[in-house]
């Protein structure tokens, strides 16, 4: 089996769409939650959000083409060529008949969707957009990666809600790891920001008002974020060979469904996941430094996340370094594995552990070091970031330093 | 026709039993209540009634498991406590 490295990473995030800009967020504890600006917040209750606000499609896109990619796509393609780039990968003929594109969204186009709808439902028009259906399908995002960069290996969309991001990268790792295709394009995208999304999760009751403050006493939900990560994954000997820079080895995946409630945590179902990525890294859980936790800041993720790290770990709980960046990216759903992927790669490549910002208090139901507001500088040998989706569907991988 | 009748339809409804087994003592997680059915009973009361019931997902699930939620002041363990919340909400913004 082919060793895996990271040799590309590109971002589109709240806090910035440089690797730079959001390595140094995420460091700084810098949050990029505040203040709905990007759509009418008249009808929200919950009027906060992790906006993307640097973006301009004009910069990225001609008039022409801009037309055909709703925002989740459009971020999608920003950030695949930012890692192409980042990775200096020349896309030869050779490598683009081969080369895999898996994104992970868990909706599709939003935006599309809302204003196709407002027209429709609230305006009385007669007629959609032509291109609703090209921008709104949920693998456009993937589509529009392939096409941008001219890649025609396999190429899918991957959809389980909030662990879609990471099913992606691990799908990706295991098709490079088998030698199926010596690179891959992978990572997740969401643009979910609109008045109809963020009405269906305030009905849920989970959103935060205040701001997210993972596994802290006095969290009260989550707050949505948007964005995209995408990946050049690499067969090693290849990347070694032409010189790539390498960020760290992609040594594990592990899933795992809990066939119980559609929304809540189950400790045991996330635990099973966390093991089966142990065990495909060939590591044990005294191998882990530090955890990129799910950590979505809900009264029942992080205490039932809590549980599943000491159910995985044992003993080995009490010194595992555990953050949650979702206080800088909020909850991005899709793209979370992904943007939280980029973190853990980061985190390996600096030697630094970003921290869990918004942090105020202990909670005696999230009993670990969740490294509060402040990054640590500690030797990481091997990480974990995990992702458990609504619909009991859990994805982890584990990172080696490269 | 009284709040409780509304309340006692509703949540009938949303777990599927007949209205007959639904008294002000019943309480919801002995009807096999799960958090989400506890979120759609208040979506349900909230569109009936106009109102804003303020429960969260997690007292949602409280009501599910243990049967009650944390607070004193949203107290949702039986049909008659949440037909009293309703009357509350509904007598709160009458004068307006």
């Amino acid at each position: 089996m082919n060793r895996v490295v990271v040799t590309g990473i590109g971002v589109v995030s709240p806090i910035g769409s440089t690797r730079e800009q959001f390595w140094s967020g995420l460091v700084e504890a810098r949050s990029g939650i505040g203040p709905i600006t990007i759509i009418p917040t008249e009808r929200l209750n919950s009027k906060i959000a992790a906006q993307v606000l640097d973006f301009d499609p004009a910069q990225h896109f001609d008039p022409k083409r801009v037309g055909l990619l709703d925002r989740f796509a459009q971020f999608a393609v920003v950030a695949a060529r930012a890692a192409v780039r980042d990775a200096q990968l020349e896309i030869t003929e050779e490598i683009a008949l081969q080369a895999a594109t898996i994104v992970g969204n868990g909706a599709g186009g939003m935006n599309t969707l809302d204003e196709s709808y407002l027209k429709l439902y609230g305006q009385n028009a007669t007629r959609a957009h032509p291109l609703s259906i090209p921008r709104l399908m949920a693998n456009a995002a993937c589509s529009q990666v392939s096409m941008d960069l001219g890649l025609k290996g396999p190429t899918f969309t991957i959809a389980s809600a909030c662990a879609s991001g990471t099913h992606a990268i691990g799908q990706a790792f295991q098709m490079v790891r088998l030698g199926q295709t010596p690179v891959a394009l992978a990572g997740g995208t969401e643009a979910c920001i609109t008045v109809g999304t963020i009405k269906a999760w305030e009905a849920l009751r989970v959103l935060s008002t205040d701001t997210c403050r993972p596994f802290s006493r006095t969290r009260t939900g989550l707050v949505l974020g948007e964005g995209a990560a995408m990946f050049v994954l690499e067969d090693r000997e290849r990347a070694v060979a032409r010189g790539a820079p390498i960020y760290a080895e992609l040594t594990g995946f592990g899933m795992s469904a809990d066939a119980g409630d559609i929304t809540a945590i189950d400790p045991d179902g996330a635990a099973r996941a966390m093991r089966a990525a142990l065990l495909d890294a060939k590591v044990n859980p005294d191998d882990i430094d530090y955890v990129n936790a799910h950590g979505t800041g809900t009264a029942l993720n992080d205490k039932g996340e809590t549980i599943a790290l000491h159910k995985a770990f044992g003993a080995d709980a009490e010194r595992l370094a555990v953050s949650s960046s979702k206080g800088v990216l909020g909850h991005s759903l899709g793209a979370a594995g992904a943007l939280e992927f980029a973190a853990t790669a980061l985190a390996l490549h600096h030697q630094t552990i970003p921290p869990t910002a918004n942090y105020q208090e202990a909670d005696p139901d999230c009993d670990l070091d969740y490294v509060p507001n402040t990054a640590r500088n500690a030797p990481i040998e091997n990480a974990m970031s995990s992702s458990f989706a609504f619909g009991g569907l859990n994805a982890v991988v584990v990172l080696g330093r490269a | 026709m009284a709040i409780i009748d509304d309340v006692r339809t509703i949540i009938a409804k949303s777990l599927n039993i007949p209205i007959e087994r639904l008294t002000p003592e019943t309480r919801l997680d002995e009807l096999g209540a799960e958090s989400l059915d506890v979120i759609e009973i208040v979506f349900g009361l909230e569109e009936k009634f106009d109102i804003t019931i303020p429960l969260k997902a997690d007292e949602a699930s409280r009501v599910a498991t243990a049967g009650k939620t944390e607070g004193q002041d949203m107290p949702f363990s039986t049909v008659g406590d949440v037909a009293e919340i309703v009357q509350k909400l509904v007598a709160a913004k009458a004068p307006q």
